[in-house]
């Protein structure tokens, strides 16, 4: 009984911490619009009406949260097993190479096969950019950290060698490819008043295994003691390594699908820059949600509406949708310092709770 | 009488918990006191308030009568106090001489005169009659004499008043006879001791008055003369404790693990040279030895986490030595690990979680082979609870929530519960209360009663007697020798602890032979 009493608070102070640090977002982005001159309910409202105004945003919003949510989980489960990967976005971009070489290279194959083959093909590019890091770092120790941010600039510049050289398209005016074949293009659910493709089904549907795999499976049991104490789970001769070079690779075909998904789904054909950073969207939402497959959702929807939201602000009514990378900057400073949030929210629900019990 | 320290009403606070509770605590000069109390009973914080590492919340220090407020340790210093920590503040690749002046060097304009920080301690070690040589490395000489170079420190300040944290834990017993002869000197020199200890029986013979604290209160202050090391326990406590547990008349079996010539280096330094040792079903082997004297480097080369260099080890007649860390496990082999937060326990999961750690591969924790089973674990768990008694008692409470005691508790429980054949225990009641420890002893000597074989490492001499049927005595990577824990005697443990001779072990072949 007594050690109920004693968990209660914390756990509200651990549910409320996210809704904490996104308060404390809203307030500081709200004095930098009202420091520049504008006033943030305005800002606010017209970010919100261009995210969930009517269906045609609202859908907009859920295809953006669709890559960022894919990307969430890739963090997600190499932060279980103790691996900061940090290279989701070059894992994500050599994963959409590979979905549209499949995509528009490989012919004559009805589409539910070659769908498959191609978001396949995309996840195994994706695990094989994470390959050599995860070797190295295994093997050698080298910092995962410093090898991954290269990593991720060589698949940038390597995804404008691909769309202006082997795979450019017929139209030499734009850095793309040409478009998948029809077999290969993501089906949609809904046309009108946007399109929506099955995108928002497979981000659900891994989030289900995510979940089920950590929570439910020896495996994934045995991946969380590695991420929780290595040296314990060593010591209980789980094979750390194996665990952690795995959740690595698997984190990378996460990538992989997540960069797939966008390129089959969203534009059909590979574009230079296609991606505006969701590789690193996912890091702050799957610490926000502690990696949490179901609370990564809700972010990912957090992030696509601000993406959203924020183009429709700057049309309307002339802020600069550039405050997204102010707001996303706060979340991931305030997220970095969570334990000291955590720390006073308990602190506050404590003695909220002293108080009702003097 | 002339009361040299008086601290009255001090209560201290951290978050969550009281470590002191309006403590009244007074010293007369020229006496060795006695501080004691179980770990977490607050007898460190009182001291370090003391020695103006805290500052209380509330309560008054007197010291010699007249009052102080300490905001650091420097004023403590000025006001005539030393503490010796338990884990000392040396620079080993200093001199005795350069780590005793550091700080107040004597100087000549700027230059350290070096030869007059010599003769100065000289000077001190004549006149409190202390063998130190002051061109010595700290890096060079024992934990014995490192000591003495803590307590010159304190001299070389003009401490009246010196603390000492937990000053048996790193000796031999011949080194604690010796540091009770020194502290007889310092307080005939009208100096006064306080020292701070869960171990009473170790500084019995050299205190006048013990107080002895229980959850941040003092429970009474007496004289050593009038009470036992087993009255002060009992107060420690707040009960009478039976430590060691209930040993039945076993017929020793055939020999379970056989260490046979190992050796083992950790980068350059050698950890462990040309050991072997025998456990026999049915027995407990401790092993006796000061700290990191190749301990630590044993129990994990046996639980297969490190590789050996050369030698052999086997389990029930077949090599162990390559085989891996779960297979060990498999084999029956349990392996509690010296330090529960850094290598037993994954502090961020559940209980449950932690009491099938490294036996998840067993069915019962399985449901269709690749799934958990929930009712497999919480069954398990919740039987293990209560066996072990574990606090508290949900299994679905995360680690870290628990207290010490009951962290370990967790670790023996696990290793206990799944091992059939040998329990490899490092230091098992480390930090913990009494109670666990209670508890721990009793679980080990049940293994133990029920044919099982235990190799049990404590650096404290009194477990090791207490629990053990033959003590093996380890001394700075070496096997000293094996005595029959009926016959052996502190003193003989402890000459053997410092290295005073040497004798091979008891390998399976030697013995057959």
């Amino acid at each position: 009984m007594k050690s109920k009493q004693n968990r209660e608070p914390l756990n509200w102070a651990k549910y409320f911490s996210p809704v904490f640090i996104i308060l404390i977002t809203l307030l500081f982005t709200s004095i930098l619009i009202f420091a520049t001159g504008d006033h943030p309910l305005t800002a606010y409202k017209f970010m919100i009406v261009g995210a969930f105004g009517n269906s045609a945003a609202l859908i907009s919003t859920i295809n953006k949260a669709v890559p960022i949510s894919l990307a969430g989980f890739a963090v997600a489960l190499s932060s279980k097993a103790g691996i900061f990967n940090i290279g989701i976005e070059g894992q994500l971009i050599f994963g959409a190479i590979g979905s549209t070489i499949a995509g528009l290279f490989i012919v004559g194959l009805p589409a539910y096969i070659h769908l498959p083959v191609c978001l396949v093909t995309g996840m195994l590019f994706g695990a094989l950019y994470a390959l050599l890091p995860a070797a190295l770092y295994v093997k050698k120790g080298v910092n995962l950290l410093v090898i991954h941010i290269m990593m991720n600039s060589i698949a940038g510049l390597l995804l404008t060698y691909v769309v202006m050289g082997p795979l450019m398209g017929d139209n030499k005016y734009v850095s793309a490819t040409n478009i998948v074949q029809d077999t290969a293009k993501l089906p949609y659910l809904i046309t009108t008043p946007n399109k929506m493709t099955i995108g928002v089904l497979i981000s659900i549907f891994v989030a289900c295994i995510l979940w089920f795999y950590i929570h439910k499976t020896v495996s994934g049991y045995m991946l969380r003691a590695c991420g929780d104490n290595s040296i314990a789970a060593r010591f209980s001769g789980i094979k750390v390594k194996y665990y952690q070079t795995g959740a690595l690779l698997a984190s990378g075909a996460l990538a992989g699908l997540a960069g797939s998904v966008e390129v089959l789904g969203t534009f059909q054909r590979l574009y230079d820059n296609f991606s505006p950073g969701y590789g690193f969207d996912g890091i702050p939402i799957a610490m926000l949600a502690s990696g949490n497959p179901f609370g990564i959702l809700m972010g990912a929807f957090l992030f696509g509406a601000l993406r959203v939201g924020s183009i429709n602000m700057q049309a309307k009514a002339g802020i600069s949708s550039e405050i997204v990378s102010v707001i996303q900057g706060v979340l991931i400073t305030l997220i970095a310092s969570q334990y000291i949030i955590r720390f006073a929210s308990s602190r506050i629900f404590n003695r909220r709770k002293k108080e009702a019990q003097e | 009488m002339d009361i040299a320290v008086q601290m009255s009403g001090i209560t201290m606070k951290f978050p969550g918990i009281t470590a002191n509770d309006n403590v009244d605590f007074e010293v007369r000069r020229g006496e060795v006191h006695a501080l004691v109390g179980e770990n977490g009973a607050g007898k460190t914080t009182l001291m370090n308030i003391l020695y103006g590492l805290y500052i209380p919340v509330a309560g008054q220090i007197k010291i010699g009568g007249k009052e102080q407020r300490f905001q650091s340790a420097i004023d403590a210093i000025r006001a005539g106090i030393g503490m010796v920590h338990q884990h000392f503040m040396l620079i080993p690749s200093l001199s005795i001489a350069d780590n005793i002046v550091l700080g107040e060097e004597p100087r000549q304009g700027i230059v350290y005169r070096r030869d007059h920080a010599a003769e100065k301690i000289n000077e001190l070690c004549a006149e409190y009659d202390m063998k130190l040589d002051p061109k010595a490395l700290v890096a060079q000489v024992s934990l014995g004499t490192q000591q003495r170079v803590e307590i010159m420190k304190a001299l070389y300040r003009q401490a009246e008043i010196i603390i000492l944290d937990e000053p048996t834990s790193v000796l031999t017993p011949q080194e604690i006879d010796e540091l009770g002869a020194m502290l007889r000197k310092l307080k005939s020199m009208g100096k006064t001791i306080i020292i701070i200890t869960h171990k009473l029986k170790e500084v019995i013979d050299f205190s006048d008055r013990v107080t002895v604290l229980r959850h941040g209160k003092i429970v009474s202050t007496v004289k050593t003369g009038e009470t036992s090391a087993d009255e002060v326990t009992n107060m420690m406590v707040g009960r009478s404790v039976q430590l060691g547990g209930h040993k039945t008349d076993i017929t020793l079996g055939k020999a379970v693990l056989c260490v046979n010539n190992v050796s083992y280096h950790d980068g350059r330094i050698e950890k462990l040279k040309d050991i072997s040792l025998t456990v026999y079903a049915g027995e407990i082997l401790g092993i006796a030895g000061i700290d990191n004297s190749g301990q630590k480097e044993l129990t994990e080369i046996i639980a297969g986490i490190r590789k050996l260099d050369q030698g052999e080890i086997t389990l029930d007649g077949k090599s162990i030595k390559s085989v891996s860390v779960s297979d060990i496990k498999e084999k029956g082999v349990g392996f509690i690990p010296q330090d529960r937060q850094e290598s037993g326990l994954a502090l961020g999961m559940s209980v449950k979680e932690n009491l099938m750690m490294g036996y998840q591969r067993k069915p019962l924790y399985r449901y269709k082979k690749i799934f958990l089973s929930k009712a497999g674990m919480t069954k398990e768990a919740q039987e293990k609870i209560e066996n072990f008694d574990i606090r508290p008692d949900s299994p679905d409470v995360l680690a870290r929530t628990l207290s010490g005691g009951n962290q370990q508790k967790v670790v023996v429980a696990r290793e206990i519960s799944n091992a059939s054949r040998l329990i490899v225990a490092d230091q098992p009641s480390r930090g913990i209360d009494i109670g666990a420890i209670e508890l721990i002893h009793q679980k080990l000597v049940d293994a133990r009663n029920s044919g099982m074989a235990v190799l049990l490492i404590s650096l404290e001499l009194d477990e090791v007697m207490l629990l053990s049927d033959r003590i093996a005595v380890i001394h700075d990577g070496r096997l000293m020798d094996i005595l029959d824990a009926k016959e052996a005697t502190r003193e003989q443990i402890g000459l053997l602890m410092a290295g005073a001779k040497t004798k091979g072990g008891g390998g399976c072949e030697k013995q057959t032979k």
